[in-house]
């Protein structure tokens, strides 16, 4: 689960918590004292009721009694009355069995006192008199329940006020929840941008001025990647400046090579035309090296320019075509949509072309690599397959990486130094695409993905 | 004797290319830094130069911008391999061509000779050749291309492209034909040199008064001069 709701729902969990106990307390405290005086009055008031009962049967008689007991019932908070007889005559109120309150009537009887029963929202009180001298009866009332208010009292407005809790509480969470997940993400996107190559990410500035751990942590953030950037920096810089310092005395031997071929016996000829060979490798090499490092340190700058990315895939196919005939193999279209991309014609031809060349040289005699260009939702994806046999599923990240070699299969013989699928992926990166690799079976199938711009609006670079 | 002047601050890569185009029938003479070089250029004794784009004082593209000001000196440039950006400046800014450090000194020869070739065409009396279409003036002689009477400032590849797209105006003329005609050499895979220069010559061009490109690209084949 997201740190962010985890520490949302944590907060919520303990705040209703202490809302709950405080209400439950405030409950108790305030219900108690009320409850027991509501007692006290029920018992004075049903002695009352008994002393004039008693009173009025003597002074007016049976039809007194029955007008005092009727005004008894009107009273608000009286839902019953009921006089039982013990010779077996009644007052009994509506609905009322004769034989209902036997148990009670049995304990007031028993007693010389109040006795109070309690029910679902109503109470019930007995008491046992004389009505005249000898001749007992019980009076029993049915009361209503005391009701406490509730917490937010009744009126239309607790709604809101319940509302205004709530929103309350939720905004109080969120805004803790997200003090302290905040930094922890924007702490988390450094660490993806740092590891997607962009070595100059910090992070310090985002999370802004707190004073914890966690700018603690964002500031560390930012001294590592200050470290690992001169480190990777200071090794792309070497590599650079070795293959830049190259290419001088690897000129001027181009040029002696020359001469010494101008002057050159049938028997030196052979070694002067092996050493030419040796030196184009070694050409080859430092310039892609010079391009892979020009790619590495500043890749921010690629030129922007639109590119009808059919027509370059269908150039770059047909030369590779072209080169491949001569090895009995070919390279065929199966499938081009049309889209435009933005970006550098160069870089993603020589992304293109480097991919398309590899897999000419590693797809198998008489086979055929397959192109093709798909456009889904405004993503283009262009997929080389060759069918060369493909790597170990455990080298396919690797493949990536500058100069790296599958051990077995693909040696050197084949040609090529290790140095084409890296460029490609500096390239289709600096254009915010993906590039990847996977094995088809009999081939590998590199694929590469890029944002196409087919909206009309964008004027093309005419200069 | 064709005269060169190689300008590039690698003393014995000079040496080296002068003993080297001696041998295949050039005079060479070098200078060291693009200050002496531009001085040196200007002075007209020479047929061609090399020049390179890292130089002290003065960059090869500040040499070659005070150049073109004043001297239409057939130039070759020696650009950094892998750097894309540095050729196309260097054909924008008016290099005949251009060939990638380290190169093969065979080829700078071949290229030597094609451009030079090029430019002697011009002194050739038999070749009086003008072409008028849509409202462009070719004049073989002077080696000027005009534009509405306005001089389009071409370098001699693109004049040479253009020549040759105007003289077949309204049907494709193939890549491989213009590549050995005009670059005088065989069209090889993935090389990009005359999409590059066909693209110089249409930012010259301009587009027509309704907005259509005059050079249209005929995908995998080659080049059209659209007729209105």
């Amino acid at each position: 689960m997201k740190l962010f709701v985890k520490i949302f729902l944590w907060f919520l969990a303990a705040i209703s918590l202490m809302v709950g106990v405080t209400v439950f307390l405030n409950w108790t405290v305030q219900t108690e004292p009320v409850v027991s005086r509501w007692r006290v009055s029920i018992r004075n008031q049903t002695n009352l009721y008994t002393d004039t009962a008693a009173q009025i049967y003597q002074t007016q008689g049976e039809s007194g009694l029955t007008t005092f007991l009727e005004r008894l019932r009107a009273a608000e908070t009286i839902r019953e009355v009921d006089l039982i007889g013990v010779n077996g005559r009644s007052w009994l109120a509506e609905g009322v069995e004769p034989g209902s309150y036997a148990e009670l009537v049995g304990r007031a009887l028993a007693a010389d006192a109040v006795e109070i029963e309690n029910h679902v929202d109503t109470a019930l009180s007995a008491r046992q008199f004389e009505l005249s001298p000898g001749d007992r009866y019980v009076l029993i009332v049915r009361w209503e329940r005391l009701r406490m208010a509730p917490f937010f009292g009744e009126s239309p407005y607790r709604f809101i006020r319940y509302g205004i809790l709530l929103l309350t509480a939720l905004g109080l969470c969120w805004a803790l929840a997200r003090y302290l997940s905040s930094p922890i993400g924007k702490i988390r996107d450094a660490t993806h941008e740092l590891a997607d190559g962009n070595l100059n990410t910090r992070v310090a500035e985002r999370v802004g001025r707190r004073r914890d751990e966690l700018a603690d942590l964002a500031r560390d953030f930012d001294v590592m990647a200050e470290r690992i950037e001169n480190l990777v920096r200071s090794q792309q810089r070497l590599t650079r400046d070795v293959s830049h310092e190259l290419r001088s005395p690897l000129g001027r031997m181009n040029v002696a090579l020359e001469i010494a071929k101008q002057k050159s016996t049938p028997e030196s000829a052979p070694m002067l035309a092996r050493i030419e060979k040796e030196s184009i490798q070694l050409n080859d090499m430092i310039s892609r090296i010079l391009i892979l490092s020009k790619l590495e340190s500043g890749s921010d700058d690629v030129e922007h320019e639109r590119i009808d990315l059919t027509a370059l895939v269908n150039d770059v196919a047909e030369d590779a075509n072209f080169e491949a005939q001569a090895k009995d193999k070919s390279v065929v279209i199966t499938r081009a949509d049309t889209c435009n991309v933005m970006g550098s014609d160069n870089l993603l031809r020589s992304a293109f072309e480097n991919v398309l060349r590899n897999a000419v040289r590693y797809t198998g005699e008489e086979t055929s690599v397959e192109v093709e260009l798909e456009t889904k939702n405004d993503k283009a994806t262009i997929r080389v397959t060759d069918h060369g046999g493909g790597v170990p599923d455990h080298e396919l990240a690797n493949l990536f990486r500058p100069f790296y070699r599958v051990a077995e299969a693909r040696e050197r013989t084949t040609g090529g130094i290790g140095l084409g699928l890296a460029i490609a992926q500096r390239a289709i990166r600096a254009h915010k695409g993906a590039i990847t690799a996977r094995n088809t079976g009999d081939g590998l199938s590199i694929e590469m993905t890029l944002n196409c711009e087919n909206g009309l609006s964008a004027p093309s670079r005419q200069d | 004797m064709d005269k060169i002047l190689i300008i590039d601050d690698d003393e014995e890569l000079c040496e080296l290319v002068s003993e080297y185009l001696s041998a295949e029938g050039f005079e060479i003479e070098s200078a060291n830094d693009g200050a002496s070089g531009l001085k040196k250029a200007l002075t007209g004794d020479y047929d061609m130069a090399i020049l390179d784009v890292m130089l002290p004082k003065m960059n090869g593209f500040d040499v070659l911008r005070n150049l073109r000001e004043k001297s239409k000196l057939p130039v070759i440039m020696l650009t950094a391999r892998g750097d894309d950006m540095d050729r196309i400046v260097g054909l924008e800014i008016g290099a005949d061509d251009y060939l990638a450090k380290p190169f093969n000194p065979r080829e700078l020869a071949a290229r030597l000779r094609a451009i030079l070739r090029r430019a002697s065409a011009s002194d050739d009396p038999e070749v009086n050749e003008k072409l008028d279409v849509d409202g462009i003036q070719i004049s073989a002689s002077s080696r000027v291309a005009t534009s509405e009477g306005v001089d389009l400032n071409l370098t001699s590849v693109e004049f040479e492209l253009l020549s040759a797209l105007l003289r077949q105006a309204g049907s494709i003329v193939k890549k491989e034909d213009l590549s050995e005609n005009v670059l005088e050499r065989k069209l090889s895979p993935y090389d990009r040199s005359l999409d590059m220069h066909i693209s110089n010559l249409r930012k010259k061009l301009g587009l027509r008064a309704d907005g259509t490109e005059r050079i249209k690209t005929i995908r995998s084949v080659g080049y059209i001069y659209t007729v209105v």
